[in-house]
């Protein structure tokens, strides 16, 4: 089953895709640049030259906040990332959304099996078991809460596949969830826990 | 020298929601692996932040897959957590046409001993270590979880070799408690070493209160919290302290990361 995430990359940009996310990726100077999408046509932007750069520009939001979710749309602005190749490319985007690229590549592949949320909590141990007493109505409201903080299409939903197909514009990369995250489960606990402590 | 081109590392951390600082040794220690080349390709995943386990292997592309848990000690989390999230059999997992490794965590290298020592004869230069105590310092109380038992472990094997005075474990939330260090030491002078696998809230400042040189929470780790290693050594409670940031951010943790891919090796010749 040898994947090439890097190649799928090179046929997506070659096919016109330039959007990942809150990122434009245009061809460079000599080879390839990032930069905020918002940050079009700026000449200000602060440039670097590794993809590691990319790992702490995607740390912090703009208030100087820790993004523990990096498909936050939080990205900091005012950057831009000259990578010679590809392969810079795809580390860099790895760090500004984690797998995105992969996970994107196992979908249209066919390998990427959405787990519903229900899944999810009925395997967790330890401090998160306690979540699988998460009700239906508390489930629903804490998705549209925690999940309207993300760019990820949720391919999952509570008991069943989301039916729903990502509707990402054309030369955008899909940014896709196929399971929810531990914030999520994390948020699934305390809410839970706030429960109980009101019954 | 390892050489793999054909097979991916997965390094597996544990994270945190509050700042880089959980993860950030497991990124460097990656981006240090990556540079040398040894392998095709090199990942990271964590419990708390992103990639997840759940998502990381959706990043490999190569079929031969060693996953190193940059854990201090066996426990909860590589017994439980990390097989359960990675779907693993076992050390050895084969799935479709993959073959996923499953490696001993870096605390069980056997070269720990040797980085803390390397640890305190740096953050204390020039101080002989036979007129120093030698604390370990591990978290305690975790459910499940053996950093306890892996500090006593190494404070047995640098005790043996009979280089310090006094060589003691501690920890931050059961006896023998790191507050009271004055009390469980003899000698003039006293180095103290986190045996954590990161810097953050426990070695910036729950650590620093306990041992008395610092008050109050200096704010976010990751902006002042560093600051607290660089003004050794401390004079306080008649003694001199010398405060260490955790084992874990060491550099050469990247070796040892590498040695659990070799012990693995050895262990199931291929």
């Amino acid at each position: 089953m040898s994947r090439d995430v890097q190649k799928a990359l090179a046929d997506w940009l070659a096919g016109g895709g330039d959007r990942i996310g809150e990122i434009a990726i245009a061809r460079g100077p000599a080879g390839w640049e990032l930069r905020h999408a918002e940050d079009a046509g700026r000449a200000d932007l602060t440039a670097h030259a590794q993809p590691e750069a990319a790992r702490h520009l995607a740390n912090l939001d703009p208030a100087g906040n820790f993004r523990p979710l990096k498909t936050a749309p939080t990205l900091v602005r005012g950057w831009r990332l000259l990578l010679a190749d590809l392969a810079a490319v795809r580390r860099a985007l790895d760090y500004f959304y984690p797998a995105m690229t992969g996970v994107w590549l196992s979908h249209t592949r066919g390998e990427l099996v959405p787990v519903v949320l229900r899944e999810t909590l009925g395997r967790q141990t330890g401090m998160y078991r306690v979540t699988q007493k998460l009700t239906d109505p508390q489930a629903r409201e804490l998705i549209d809460r925690v999940c309207a903080g993300c760019l990820k299409h949720r391919l999952w939903e509570i008991a069943t596949a989301n039916p729903s197909s990502p509707a990402f514009p054309a030369g955008n990369l899909p940014l896709l969830c196929h399971e929810a995250c531990n914030l999520l489960v994390a948020q699934a606990r305390e809410v839970v826990k706030k429960a109980e402590r009101a019954a | 020298m390892l050489s793999k081109p054909d097979s991916a590392l997965v390094i597996v951390g544990h994270g945190s929601t509050v700042n880089p600082d959980s993860s950030a040794p497991t990124f460097d220690h990656a981006e240090t692996l990556l540079a040398r080349g040894i392998f095709g390709e090199v990942h990271c995943a964590f419990w708390k932040e992103e990639p997840s386990f759940r998502q990381v292997l959706h990043m490999v592309g190569r079929d031969d897959i060693y996953v190193v848990p940059n854990f201090i000690s066996e426990g909860y989390f590589t017994k439980t957590v990390i097989p359960r999230e990675l779907e693993l059999d076992g050390a050895l997992t084969r799935r479709g046409g993959r073959v996923i490794k499953y490696c001993e965590p870096v605390g069980n290298d056997a070269r720990m001993t040797e980085l803390l020592l390397r640890r305190a004869a740096e953050i204390a230069p020039g101080v002989d270590p036979a007129q120093t105590s030698l604390f370990i310092v591990g978290h305690g109380t975790n459910l499940n979880d053996n950093s306890a038992a892996a500090a006593k472990r190494e404070v047995e094997r640098i005790a043996a070799l009979g280089l310090y005075a006094e060589v003691r474990s501690a920890y931050m939330e059961e006896e023998p408690l790191i507050s009271k260090w004055d009390e469980y030491s003899t000698q003039p002078n006293v180095v103290v070493v986190p045996f954590f696998i990161s810097d953050g809230l426990h070695s910036y400042e729950d650590i620093p209160v306990l041992l008395g040189i610092a008050s109050a929470s200096p704010g976010a780790a990751s902006a002042g919290g560093r600051e607290v290693f660089q003004h050794n050594p401390y004079h306080l409670r008649g003694r001199t302290l010398f405060y260490a940031s955790a084992i874990g951010t060491e550099p050469l943790f990247a070796d040892v990361i590498l040695e659990q891919v070799a012990a693995f090796d050895a262990v199931h010749a291929a």
